[in-house]
């Protein structure tokens, strides 16, 4: 709690308007992002982690709608802005870059283009003055003969460049945040390391902000700050990364850590998946989303929704758990499983 | 590039000649000849017109001999119209019927494109849903029923537009809406849809998260690639509505070459079938040409005469 947030997101609701009924992607998701600090956001597929961003950002489809809660960027309420008004702020003070660098960019205009026209649309700037940015820009993100590449078209280069390119664009107007949804999951793995230590340093460069979506917790370890774990639309664990690695708060959180393999251990270890599948968005449990698929569910679970539990005498940040077991009623049995580390490899 | 273009003009002679020799055979394969008609003429008669177009020659010393003159840009005198040669039939009659096809194409181009914008950003709402209805029709209704639909309503019950003839400029108009009806719903539809997919991309979420003019991103970013399948389209179109329709022709009574297509088949005027086709033929190989070209401008990707890697 150094210095006041850079952004606030409180009660973020999003749902999709569809045929078969209202799809509640977003149910009230609240956290804060420091200036200058990395905010890992985990969870897999459809736990409403990229959904929760394009929120923020005003980019959801025709058929999305933050339905409740707000976002607030430095003091001016996102949510409550209109289109115009958030262009001023998309690409300028907060950026974004995507997963697959291999389809956002536009195949039929040159990266100098691409890049060149969001400076235009930011700075009052000429021309040659902005390509001169573009290639300042392409130097900082590492691309070899910068200049001779802004005039190239995005299928002549490969996957690990185009996510520079992609980074090169998001960082035009020195953005005080970047949302980075998944940057790595469509490259390969030594490319991977790559983009991320890129970020990292960029990161500590620029004194930027940014929010790290991904489903990869090995991405998070390798650079976040702190952690927010998402499942069925609601934030399920948040805190400090190390504490939340440590000791995971969460059957979740503790479930997703199971299922990494661990390279060090010379044992034969077997994954532990986490058996069923996601929640439907559509109908959405009452209680607790990960309940059905809890190994330690009790009843309470299943009937109400729990509260966000903060625990005790975390350091250096607020650690804080969607789950009934750490209300003081829990059987203490239960609870028992947060206490050790339950990561005991063979 | 270069090395390119003359590949693809020899290749275009080669495909032209093809087409020359099969409609000549084909042609000739039709029983019956010009000269054959229910008033019998005498015999002596016909072996005299024959022998004066020569026709008594060997099939193989005709074909020749219209080579020849094909190389010499001469298509030889029409069988039906004593006097007249095919060259003169196409001159007369091309710039009414690409008058009329230039309007229309025109339309298809100027209203076809807007319309599926239009949709597209309407997507499921009541703009979408009556565009659609109506290209749907557009698409289903055949020109000729259009066309007699029309001209019974606008220029017999309420006499807006002439019957026939392009002697004023409303004359132009039943002819050009019949003419580009089909066409103007099917490049409506498709622009809906090509847009639509692309509107779908994520490049498209990249532009508006850089903070872009919607203007910018519906054009710059939209169209230029939603524009790759139609153009696709739009060239064979242009050859088709420049080269005329028999039955608009024939039912506005326009002087054009759209009706010679089918007559001279009718009438087994030899020489006009061969010159309407070759220069159909001719035309919409140099229409292809050009929407290949175009292709290299709107997507870098698409590097023409370059092997691919």
């Amino acid at each position: 709690m150094s210095s006041a947030p850079l952004l606030k997101v409180d009660n973020l609701t999003t749902h999709f308007h569809t045929s078969r009924g209202d799809v509640q992607a977003v149910r009230g998701v609240s956290f804060d992002v420091r200036p200058g600090e990395i905010l890992g956001i985990v969870g897999e597929s459809g736990s409403g982690k990229s959904i929760t961003c394009l929120s923020i950002l005003g980019l959801l489809k025709a058929n999305g709608e933050v339905v409740e809660g707000s976002a607030d960027f430095e003091g001016k309420l996102l949510t409550g802005l209109s289109d115009k008004q958030l262009r001023t702020i998309r690409g300028d003070d907060i950026a974004m870059i995507f997963q697959d660098p291999m389809t956002s960019l536009n195949p039929t205009l040159t990266v100098g283009e691409q890049l060149i026209e969001t400076i235009l649309a930011h700075k009052p700037v000429s021309r040659s003055e902005a390509r001169k940015r573009a290639l300042e820009l392409f130097d900082l993100v590492k691309i070899p003969s910068a200049a001779s590449r802004l005039d190239n078209y995005p299928h002549q280069f490969s996957g690990g460049m185009r996510q520079r390119v992609m980074i090169a664009m998001a960082l035009t107007c020195d953005p005080k945040l970047l949302i980075a949804d998944e940057p790595t999951t469509a490259l390969d793995v030594t490319i991977q390391r790559q983009i991320l230590l890129l970020l990292k340093d960029l990161q500590e460069e620029l004194g930027m902000a940014i929010i790290l979506i991904t489903h990869d917790l090995g991405v998070i370890a390798e650079v976040a700050d702190r952690i927010l774990v998402m499942y069925g639309g609601m934030v399920m664990e948040t805190g400090d990364v190390y504490d939340v690695f440590e000791s995971p708060q969460h059957p979740y959180t503790t479930g997703l850590l199971h299922s990494i393999p661990d390279v060090r251990s010379h044992t034969k270890q077997r994954l532990t998946p986490i058996p069923g599948s996601p929640p439907d968005m559509l109908r959405p449990p009452e209680g607790c989303p990960f309940a059905p698929r809890c190994p330690h569910a009790i009843q309470q679970c299943l009937e109400a929704m729990p509260p966000l539990f903060e625990r005790p005498n975390a350091k250096p940040t607020v650690h804080e758990a969607r789950c009934w077991l750490h209300h003081e009623e829990a059987p203490k049995a239960l609870q028992s499983i947060f206490d050790a580390p339950e990561v005991s490899n063979g | 590039m270069l090395h390119y273009l003359i590949k693809r003009i020899l290749m275009m002679a080669l495909t032209l000649f093809l087409i020359i020799t099969l409609t000549f055979f084909l042609m000739h394969a039709i029983p019956g000849g010009p000269f054959t008609s229910e008033k019998m003429l005498a015999p002596e008669i016909e072996a005299a017109l024959n022998a004066k177009y020569g026709l008594d020659k060997p099939i193989w010393q005709q074909y020749l001999s219209y080579l020849q003159g094909i190389i010499t840009f001469d298509l030889g005198p029409s069988f039906k119209y004593p006097g007249v040669r095919v060259n003169d039939l196409i001159r007369e009659g091309l710039p009414v019927t690409a008058q009329t096809g230039f309007l229309a194409m025109l339309c298809v181009v100027a209203l076809g494109i807007p319309l599926g914008i239009v949709a597209a950003l309407h997507q499921n709402k009541w703009q979408d849903t009556t565009i659609m209805a109506i290209a749907t029709m557009g698409v289903a209704i055949p020109s000729y029923v259009l066309a007699t639909i029309a001209l019974y309503l606008f220029a017999l019950q309420w006499q807006l537009v002439p019957t026939f003839g392009l002697d004023s400029w409303q004359g132009y108009i039943l002819p050009v809406l019949a003419l580009s009806g089909f066409w103007l719903s099917f490049i409506a539809r498709l622009s809906r849809s090509s847009l639509l997919e692309v509107l779908g991309q994520d490049y498209m979420v990249t532009a508006r998260a850089k903070g872009l003019h919607p203007q910018t991103i519906l054009f710059k970013h939209g169209m230029r690639n939603a524009l790759i399948p139609i153009v696709t389209v739009l060239g064979p179109v242009v050859a088709n509505l420049l080269t005329g329709s028999f039955v608009i022709e024939q039912i506005f009574a326009l002087p054009g070459i759209g009706r010679h297509f089918v007559l001279s088949i009718s009438n087994r005027d030899y020489t006009t079938i061969m010159g309407i086709t070759i220069f159909y033929a001719a035309f919409l190989m140099l229409m292809i040409l050009i929407v290949d070209l175009l292709y290299m401008v709107l997507d870098p990707r698409i590097k023409l005469g370059e092997k691919a890697q």
